[in-house]
């Protein structure tokens, strides 16, 4: 079924307290804008507009709903409340910072900080199959500090992928587009199933979704570091489960990057869930192999947990 | 699947052998153990033997011929040697239980996954070079890795023979897994135990077996670490296997599907707006509210506002 696209707001229209420069970018979900606010910083505003509910076309202002289509909208829009609520939470250098959220024009808006530069998928488009392992550590190793920011926040990003890392000018990278994030302990609501990628999305995506954890990130974040080196998305997850054919990287790239680099990778990439890294910390501390300086004290409470093994002592 | 296999287990100076080691495999999967009863505890090798048997008899009920799932077949199988071990000993009324080390490799598709709990070692062997060996659930590891003792201070420290994780003791064992590794044509898996690695360590140990005839090579590496041990020395076995395939790339088909265009990939909006169970009815005035908590929670966030 062929679908009218949405038409953006034209450059030059007025938004609450802000002016449309132009449309960054046109989603399934939410159109992405570059506007001024009255003291003349640049912002990136986020449209909720998804496609097959609102339609806007040429030359109006309001999208049409229909009726029929009302309570999905509806739904859609608790998920993008749940993409301002995560963010509004988190202020950390490697997450996109949201300044505003206001409603307009029969729907809603999220006014974020914009950020000079590009998409990480853009990088890598532009790079293809030549993105050194320096950059590779540095971009991700910075990036897993605003995922830890995230995970402290009991909160999972859940649609992490190369065009959802925002890489400045200076390639720091920041995460943006919380629109699948989730809180993982809410109990008082039902868990809104959100959406998922193919090639980046983790196994646990596709079941019942009871599994989802800082695992399911960290498998994205695997698949992400696979598609630097192969210049394509992994095989998608629901795939593998019926019939893995995805090449580990350890064989795939062996002798062009580190063995452990590599490993890294494969390990993030496990489809049991149990057998990846089980948190951002354990996965960075592999990442950035730092040689531990030597302590001055040591800790007391695991030494009592040793057990003696006098396998030495003669009988 | 393609590989030759050897295993062998020594006294040392000991008055008896503590070590068990095993290895079975089906058409399409192998698995090798090792377990290194502890002699401070009564009965060490009944701890062993209970362990490499419990892997063993569950290899043969599920290996028909390969494992559904391998890391959860390591673990269920030493979780139950674990528990066996116990069962033993409260039949017995014994006051200690008798306890063990254990490490267990499966192969399956040249895929290698292995789990470990205390200090009996693996050690991937490729061109000569160690690739990837177990880390020992050991107090010398442990201040070793904290910068505390260099490695010739571990070699003779008192402590060396300390472990934090096992199976049979009261405290549940900790359990390591391996990373799903694949493996290449030649590779050596070497499963042994200190009385092995606690004289000649693995970088040796892979050169010598660079190539060699594991049948050949392995006793010879025995008989020159008895000869180090000494008189007094500690058993000391191993488990070896060269495997001769390799992980292979299935037919070059299966890398178009994998290879989806990047800029093709699309986020699913999954029956987002078809299924009728996602719908809301959500009011005015809960919007409303809700976009009052989003702006709220941002001034509260944004510092110096
Ligand atoms: N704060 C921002 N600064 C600059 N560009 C942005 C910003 N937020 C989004 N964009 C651009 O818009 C695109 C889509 O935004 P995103 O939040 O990922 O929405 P979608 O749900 O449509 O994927 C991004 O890939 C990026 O190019
Ligand atoms: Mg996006």
């Amino acid at each position: 079924m062929a679908q009218q696209a949405n038409q953006a707001l034209p450059n030059g229209h007025p938004l609450e307290e802000y002016v449309i420069d132009r449309q960054l970018s046109l989603g399934g979900f939410s159109i992405v804008y570059l506007a001024k606010g009255a003291d003349g910083k640049q912002v990136a505003i986020k449209e909720y507009l998804p496609n097959s509910l609102a339609l806007r076309t040429d030359g109006q202002v309001m999208p049409i709903i229909s009726a029929e289509h009302l309570g999905a909208f509806r739904y859609g829009m608790k998920c993008f409340f749940e993409e301002g609520r995560a963010l509004a939470r988190l202020s950390h250098p490697n997450v996109i910072r949201v300044l505003n959220f206001f409603r307009a024009n029969e729907t809603v808006y999220m006014v974020m900080e914009y950020e000079h530069g590009r998409t990480l998928q853009e990088f890598i488009q532009k790079h293809q199959g030549h993105i050194s392992e320096r950059f590779i550590r540095g971009v991700f190793t910075r990036m897993l500090n605003g995922l830890r920011e995230v995970h402290s926040h009991k909160l999972l990003h859940l649609d992490l992928k190369p065009s959802n890392i925002y890489l400045r000018a200076d390639n720091t990278p920041v995460l943006i587009d919380f629109g699948a994030a989730r809180q993982t302990l809410s109990t008082d609501q039902p868990m809104l199933k959100p959406m998922y990628t193919p090639g980046f999305a983790s196994p646990e995506h596709y079941g019942s979704r009871k599994d989802l954890g800082p695992w399911s990130d960290i498998y994205s974040v695997g698949a992400s570091m696979y598609a630097c080196l192969a210049g394509s998305a992994p095989q998608a997850a629901d795939e593998r489960l019926k019939k893995d054919s995805l090449t580990p990287a350890m064989i795939r790239w062996d002798g062009q990057f580190s063995d452990r680099l590599l490993e890294i990778i494969d390990w993030c990439l496990n489809l049991n869930h149990l057998y990846r890294p089980q948190s951002v910390f354990a996965l960075q501390k592999a990442l950035v192999e730092t040689v531990t300086p030597p302590q001055s004290k040591s800790s007391p409470h695991w030494l009592n947990r040793f057990v003696d093994k006098f396998k030495k002592a003669e009988k | 699947m393609r590989f030759t296999i050897y295993q062998e287990s020594r006294q040392g100076g000991r008055a008896n052998n503590e070590d068990r080691t095993s290895y079975c495999y089906s058409r399409d999967a192998l698995l090798m153990v090792i377990a290194d009863g502890m002699g401070g505890h009564h009965h060490g090798e009944i701890a062993a033997q209970i362990a490499v048997q419990t892997l063993a008899d569950s290899f043969q009920r599920e290996a028909k011929p390969s494992l559904a799932d391998p890391f959860r077949f390591l673990q269920k199988a030493m979780n139950n040697a674990h528990h066996a071990i116990l069962d033993y000993s409260s039949r017995r009324r014994m006051k200690d239980s008798p306890r063990t080390t254990c490490v267990a490799c499966l192969v399956q598709d040249n895929v290698a996954y292995w789990a470990h709990a205390g200090d009996s070692r693996l050690f991937l062997m490729r061109n000569g070079r160690v690739v990837a060996q177990t880390k020992d659930h050991s107090r010398v590891r442990l201040l070793l890795e904290e910068g505390m003792i260099t490695e010739a201070q571990a070699a003779v420290h008192p402590d060396r023979n300390k472990i934090f994780s096992c199976l049979g003791s009261p405290t549940p064992p900790e359990i390591e897994f391996s990373r799903k590794t694949p493996l290449a044509h030649g590779d050596v898996v070497l499963l042994c135990t200190d009385g092995l690695w606690g004289v000649t360590s693995g970088e040796l140990m892979a050169v010598s077996l660079k190539g060699a005839n594991l049948l050949q090579a392995i006793p010879m590496l025995l008989t020159q670490a008895e000869t180090k041990g000494g008189p007094h020395g500690d058993n000391l076995s191993a488990v070896a296997v060269r495997w001769e395939e390799a992980y292979v790339d299935e037919a070059s088909s299966a890398i178009s599907t994998q290879t989806m265009a990047l800029n093709e990939v699309t986020t699913r909006l999954e029956e987002f707006g078809r299924n009728p169970a996602y719908k809301s009815d959500l009011s005015d005035d809960e919007i409303e509210r809700a976009i009052e908590e989003i702006r709220s929670t941002i001034e509260k966030y944004t510092p110096n506002k």
